[in-house]
Parts: structure tokens; C-alpha cells; sequence
């Protein structure tokens, strides 16, 4: 089997950056500073110019660089491009990055320029991420090639999730929504591709899908260039770890838009939309979705079945929650009977001990934490939508988050949280996000998350899989 | 000029014709060769021969006028289904022969007719990102109304297949509605499998395929109207 070429960009050992710049308010500059600062390997800083950034020596050339260079990022004006392609011929570079913009997406010169590219890249060997994208981002090595600035953009902490994003701005300001989640296991590695001369869509998912540190795949798409590749391979790899993603672009007005955009062609959508439940892809629609779903498969289990109870103080909030239960094809379940007894028994008779578990505005932390208690082995119930509305007086948050916690390290079944509310449902988040436990805005969310989960658990099931524990416990 | 020797039949025949379709008793030869079944039918000449195989056969029976000049043929009246009788296939078969035989009639295909059953449409088209699709929905009359339709990657397999067959929305037509039996469900998903395999193993000259209806009833499944339209010769 031939080693993915994605291999090389995030494993080298030395990264040349075309374009290093000392003004601050360059892309060059932050570029240098992030590898300077956090690089594990040796930084090589280019400019035509010389001098020095940082306290590091700038190289006019690689030629007088000593020892090897195995990769380079390249951040100067297009028509420099090739010229500094021929530069990373001459020293051997076999992985090159080209960030910069003027290519394929502004027409015929671009065009030009790409093929230029293309045919250096072809003569040397040499495999291309780009043009006209935000490059590689892999905290774990501080290999970060986001030009954007760390005060503008706070860079999300390591975890199992990898991004494949066509888009440079969605993908950095999913990353940017990332690193505002604080503390957590989010990001392994991202990849922003644009253009894509070289490596495509199907190269990266086929990589994400080997690569022992990814857990989860996140994908924007607006076109394809191996569509027919990135089926197989998805389909190959959604039954190891799920695959998540927007393919933008959907209706002929976005078809329009597009061609301004990254310059490539739509597909017809109901196609796209068949192949990907074949390929065992889940389908986000939007931002929202997307989120959803990376919450929940990074912060939480899957289920073992579709049936969902859900405990909760408002009657509204339990209704909401059970017609989302209806319309995702999910089922309400039925408590065992033994235990459905015993909580009659013990707790007050004005409460409803059905499905929803219908606590009333007379909750309190206690009776929340003992109808979990009670439910969470049930072997009636596959997945738990437990859904907070903090106002009522007795409810005391803290005492329900403290006794929460022991849950995060030994929770063996499916669960989702939401609050609903102001003050208080900000602190429940917090809180819950720091037990890695995924929390959602509002019932009919908190209900998609389980969706999605059962549904991806039912094709690894009917594919012949286990169900992988994505989850990682808080420390 | 490409030369037709090397091209298989009826595919050299369309060609050297100048034709980019099937006559729907060539498309037949073409499915009934990878088992996909079809009701009895023959392709005749004159109306004795339509008589003697319809008496063979029993009605009712349908006929189809094949003409190289009639792709769609509800615009010219070619088609007369629920004809039950010795008499009535007589007229039909002389009124559409008098009517059509300026469009290079090269016969009239004599079908039996299948019993009502449900209208399914299984199809095949390059999409332009993905490539060779096969496609499964309702079919009939109601295919762009409802336009109920799912797609797999060519060649598919019949797991993929009965899936396909599962994900279309009017899942409640395919169960027996209204006194319709249900679907078989496993013939359909092997006529699938057939179709997807078939554009993969003729991809240089098909680029549609249209098996609308097929028509699932009590009986089985059977293919009732076949197209396939082919590329252009490179």
C-alpha cells in the first residue's frame, strides 16, 4: 500500500515558509511566530528580502540553508509562486503548502499560474495542499499554518476531531467556535485545501480515516473533485469512525455563488444526498448541525437501540422533547417495570414517573439525581435526554452539577443536556462541558443529538461493526 | 467513422443507423440477456402473426409500434394497451399500422399484458460528480409528480440494493397499498444490482438507462417499458 501523502505534511521535521515577514500585521509574520514559537521541529524562515524575524535569520533562498528541508508553506504573491516551487525543487522539498491566493479562483492568468505550478510539482515529485486555503493545523506538534492571529483566533485544544475544510473562513471559524469551548478534547488535526491542485477531498478523508489520532471526521465541502473516490473511501471509513459533513451548495442559487468562490461545479444534490447515506456519511444541513453532531459523538456514547427517556422539571420542555423523540423516528421508552415501581414508591405522587420523567417546578437536585440514578442501568432505556429549566426555587445547580460529576467518569450509556434558560444555563454549560458531557440550547437539539447517534449506530450495526467508544473521560 | 464491426449487437445496428437509442425490442434483448424478466413478447410483422402469438400467449396483450424515428411514444399513440380480443388486436394492430408506417415502422412489438401491480422506476444516468448511478423510486405516470426517487454508485450490491429500496419516502406504495400486494422487495433489489452492473460492463455506449414502469405485482417483477440511450461514438 503507498503511504498517504498527507503523511509527510503533518509528520515532517522541518517546514521552510515562503514569505516570512517581520510586519506584524502580515499573514507572513503570524505564520513565522505561530512555527516559532510552538513548532516541533526546525523552522526555516524565506524572504527574498533577508534579515531577521523574531531573532531568527530570514534565508533568501533554501540554497543556503544546510541539512535537509522536507516541507515548505508558501505565503507570497502568486506570480512568485512558481519561482519559489522551482527553489523547494532544487532542495528536495516533497511537500509543499501554498496558501496564497491569484490562482484557478480569479481566471484565465490564474488558471496559468496553477497549471505552472502543477507541472514543477509533477517533474519533482513534489505533492501540493492548496492554492488559495488556510493550510494545516495540528496542535499536538504546533505544525500551524493559520495565518490568523491568536487573539483573533483562540486555536481549540487537542482532541480526536479532524477538519477537512474546502472553505478557509468556514474551517477557521469552526476552529475559532472550537477554541471558545474551553477547556476539552476537540481538535486533532485541519485541513484547509482550497483549490485543491493536487491533493483532494479523497486524499485527506482516506488519511483522517488511517490516522490512529483521529476519532471523529469533520467535512465542508461546496464541490467535488474525486467525488466517485470519496465515496469509496468513505464508505470504507465511516465504519471505523463517523464522518460528518456539510456539502454546501445545494441549490442552483448556491451553484451561482460558487462559481466566484472556490471555482468548482455542483452536483446534482439529491445525488449527493444518496451517495452519502450509502457511504454511511452523516449529513449536516447547517452550522447548527454540525455542531450538534460533533458534540455529541465527541461527548457521549452511542446507543445501544432507539429507545429514549427523557427526564425533565418543565411539562412544555419534556413535550418538545418527546415530539422531536416522534419525528426523528426515535421512541419513547418504557421504564422497566421493577424500577418504574420503586420510583413511584419513592418519590412524591404529584410527580409524573412516566416517559418524560416529569420532576415539576417542585425539583429539586436530589430527585434529579436519583431519577438518573435509577434510569442510567435500565436495560429498557438505550439513550437520556436530561433537560434543565433552572428557575424553579428549589433546584439548586451547583449541588445537581456536584453530583454530576461522578457520572462523567462512569456514564455507560447514551446522555444529552440541555438547559434551558439565562444565567443559570450558561453555568449548567460550563459545567457540563467541563464533564465532556454535550450540552445543547434546547430540547429539540439535545433529541437530534441522539438521533444522530442511534442512526450511525444502527449502520455500524447493520454493517456488521461494534460500536466504537468515541468518548474520552475527563481527567 | 468508428468502426461498428468490433461494437456488439443491437448496439453496431443503432449506430450504423445513426440512431443514439434502443428500439425498445432491442433494449429488451439487451435486459433479458442479464435476467431481467420481462412478459412474454415478440416482435412482428403483419397481423397474422400478431394474432397467432397473442392467441399463444392469451390476452390481454399490448402492442408497441418500433420505429427508428419514435423515441417517446405517447407522442405518436404507439403504444394500445388492454387488448383482449382476436377482433380488437386485428383493428389496433391495422389502425396503428396505417397511421405510424410513415415513420420507418420496422414492426410491432406484441406484449402481454402484466397484471395491475405497483409502478417502479429503475433507471441509470453518468452524473457529471459521481459518475454511472443507479436510481430506484416510484415510477409510472407519477415519477416527476412525486418524484420519489434514491440513487447507489454503480456496480451496487444487493445489500446496497434492498437499502436503496428502503430509504425511497413512499415506502407505504411499495407495502401493498390498496388491495396491491406488497413489493418482492428481493427480486427488485437483484434487477438493481443487474442494471448497475450492466452500465459498468457497456459503459462505452450506454449513458441512460429507463425501465419505467417496472411493474411489481402478485406474479413477480417485470420490466414493462425499457429505454436506453446511448453516447456518442468517441
Amino acid at each position: 500500500m503507498t503511504e498517504n501523502p498527507l503523511h509527510k505534511f503533518f509528520q515532517t521535521k522541518s517546514m521552510a515558509i515562503f514569505g516570512a515577514s517581520a510586519s506584524k500585521d502580515k499573514p507572513g509574520f503570524v505564520i513565522a511566530e505561530n512555527f516559532i514559537n510552538n513548532f516541533d521541529g526546525k523552522t526555516i524562515l524565506v524572504n527574498h528580502k533577508g534579515g531577521e524575524i523574531l531573532g531568527q535569520p530570514v534565508y533568501k533562498t533554501l540554497e543556503e540553508v544546510e541539512g535537509p528541508v522536507e516541507a515548505a508553506t508558501i505565503i507570497i504573491p502568486a506570480k512568485y509562486v512558481p519561482a519559489a516551487m522551482e527553489d523547494c525543487a532544487k532542495k528536495g522539498v516533497k511537500s509543499v503548502t501554498i496558501i496564497s491566493g491569484g490562482f484557478k479562483e480569479i481566471g484565465e492568468e490564474g488558471i496559468k499560474l496553477q497549471q505552472q505550478i502543477d507541472t514543477i510539482a509533477k517533474e519533482h515529485d513534489i505533492r501540493i495542499i492548496g492554492p488559495n486555503c488556510i493550510g494545516l493545523f495540528y496542535p499536538k506538534r504546533g505544525l500551524d499554518m493559520v495565518f490568523l492571529p491568536e487573539e483573533k483566533l483562540k486555536r481549540p485544544t487537542e482532541g480526536g476531531i479532524s477538519i477537512l475544510s474546502q472553505s478557509g473562513a468556514f474551517g477557521s471559524a469552526f476552529l475559532d467556535i472550537m477554541g471558545s469551548l474551553g477547556k476539552g478534547n476537540y481538535l486533532s488535526k485541519f485541513v484547509s485545501f482550497g483549490n485543491a491542485s493536487d491533493i483532494n477531498e479523497a486524499d485527506i478523508l482516506e488519511y483522517f480515516g488511517e490516522d490512529p489520532e483521529t476519532k471523529i471526521i469533520l467535512i465542508y465541502l461546496e464541490g467535488f473533485k474525486d467525488g466517485r473516490r470519496f465515496i469509496e473511501t468513505a464508505r470504507k471509513v465511516s465504519l471505523k469512525k463517523p464522518i460528518i459533513a456539510i456539502k454546501a451548495n445545494r441549490t442552483e442559487a448556491g451553484a451561482r455563488a460558487v462559481a466566484s468562490h472556490t471555482a468548482s461545479l455542483a452536483a446534482n444534490d439529491d445525488v449527493t444526498e444518496a451517495l452519502f447515506k450509502e457511504a454511511g456519511i452523516i449529513r449536516a444541513y447547517t452550522w447548527d448541525n454540525l455542531f450538534d453532531c460533533m458534540k455529541a459523538f465527541n461527548s457521549t456514547l452511542l446507543p445501544k437501540g432507539n429507545q429514549v427517556l427523557v427526564i425533565t422539571d418543565g411539562g412544555g420542555a419534556g413535550v418538545m422533547a418527546s415530539d422531536a423523540i416522534g419525528l426523528l423516528g426515535l421512541e419513547l421508552a418504557d421504564l422497566s417495570p421493577e424500577i418504574e415501581k420503586k420510583m413511584k414508591e419513592d418519590l412524591p405522587p404529584y410527580f409524573s414517573v412516566a416517559n418524560p420523567i416529569d420532576l415539576t417546578g417542585s425539583a429539586t437536585a436530589k430527585e434529579y439525581l436519583y431519577a438518573l440514578e435509577q434510569t442510567i442501568n435500565d436495560p429498557a432505556v438505550d439513550s437520556i435526554t436530561f433537560i434543565i429549566i433552572p428557575t424553579p426555587p428549589a433546584i439548586n445547580v451547583k449541588e445537581l452539577m456536584e453530583g454530576l460529576k461522578p457520572y462523567a467518569k462512569s456514564i455507560n450509556k447514551t446522555v444529552t443536556f440541555c438547559a434551558i434558560g439565562g444565567e443559570e444555563a450558561l453555568y449548567i454549560r460550563e459545567e457540563l462541558e467541563q464533564m465532556n458531557f454535550p450540552f445543547y440550547p434546547t430540547p429539540a437539539r439535545s433529541v437530534y443529538g441522539i438521533g444522530i447517534l442511534t442512526e450511525y449506530a444502527d449502520y455500524l450495526r447493520t454493517h456488521g461493526q461494534e460500536l466504537p467508544v468515541i468518548r474520552e473521560t475527563p481527567k | 467513422m468508428v468502426d461498428t464491426n468490433k461494437i456488439p449487437e443491437p448496439f453496431a445496428t443503432a449506430y450504423n443507423e445513426g440512431r443514439y437509442f434502443l428500439l425498445e425490442h432491442e433494449a429488451l434483448k439487451v435486459f433479458e440477456s442479464i435476467g431481467v424478466i420481462f412478459p412474454p413478447n415478440k416482435l412482428v410483422k403483419n397481423v397474422d402473426e400478431a394474432v397467432t402469438f397473442a392467441k399463444k400467449i392469451g390476452y390481454p396483450v399490448v402492442i408497441k409500434a418500433m420505429s427508428p424515428k419514435i423515441l417517446h411514444k405517447s407522442d405518436y399513440k404507439a403504444v394500445i394497451i388492454g387488448i383482449d380480443s382476436d377482433e380488437a388486436l386485428k383493428n389496433q394492430f391495422n389502425d396503428m399500422e396505417s397511421r405510424l408506417k410513415k415513420h420507418d415502422l420496422v414492426g410491432i412489438l406484441v406484449e402481454k399484458q402484466v397484471k395491475k401491480g405497483t409502478e417502479i422506476l429503475i433507471g441509470m444516468n453518468i452524473d457529471p460528480t459521481f459518475g454511472p448511478v443507479v436510481a430506484f423510486g416510484i415510477g409510472g405516470i407519477l415519477v416527476e409528480a412525486i418524484g420519489d426517487v434514491s440513487f447507489r454508485v454503480c456496480p451496487t450490491t444487493k445489500e446496497r440494493a434492498l437499502r436503496l429500496i428502503g430509504e425511497i419516502k413512499t415506502q407505504k406504495l411499495l407495502n401493498g397499498f390498496r388491495g396491491l400486494p406488497p413489493v418482492d422487495r428481493d427480486a427488485l433489489a437483484e434487477m438493481i444490482v443487474q442494471v448497475s452492473q450492466l452500465a459498468i460492463d457497456l459503459d462505452k455506449y450506454i449513458k441512460e438507462i429507463d425501465l419505467n414502469p417496472v411493474i411489481a405485482n402478485e406474479d413477480g417483477v417485470y420490466g414493462v417499458d425499457a429505454r436506453i440511450i446511448l453516447k456518442e461514438l468517441k
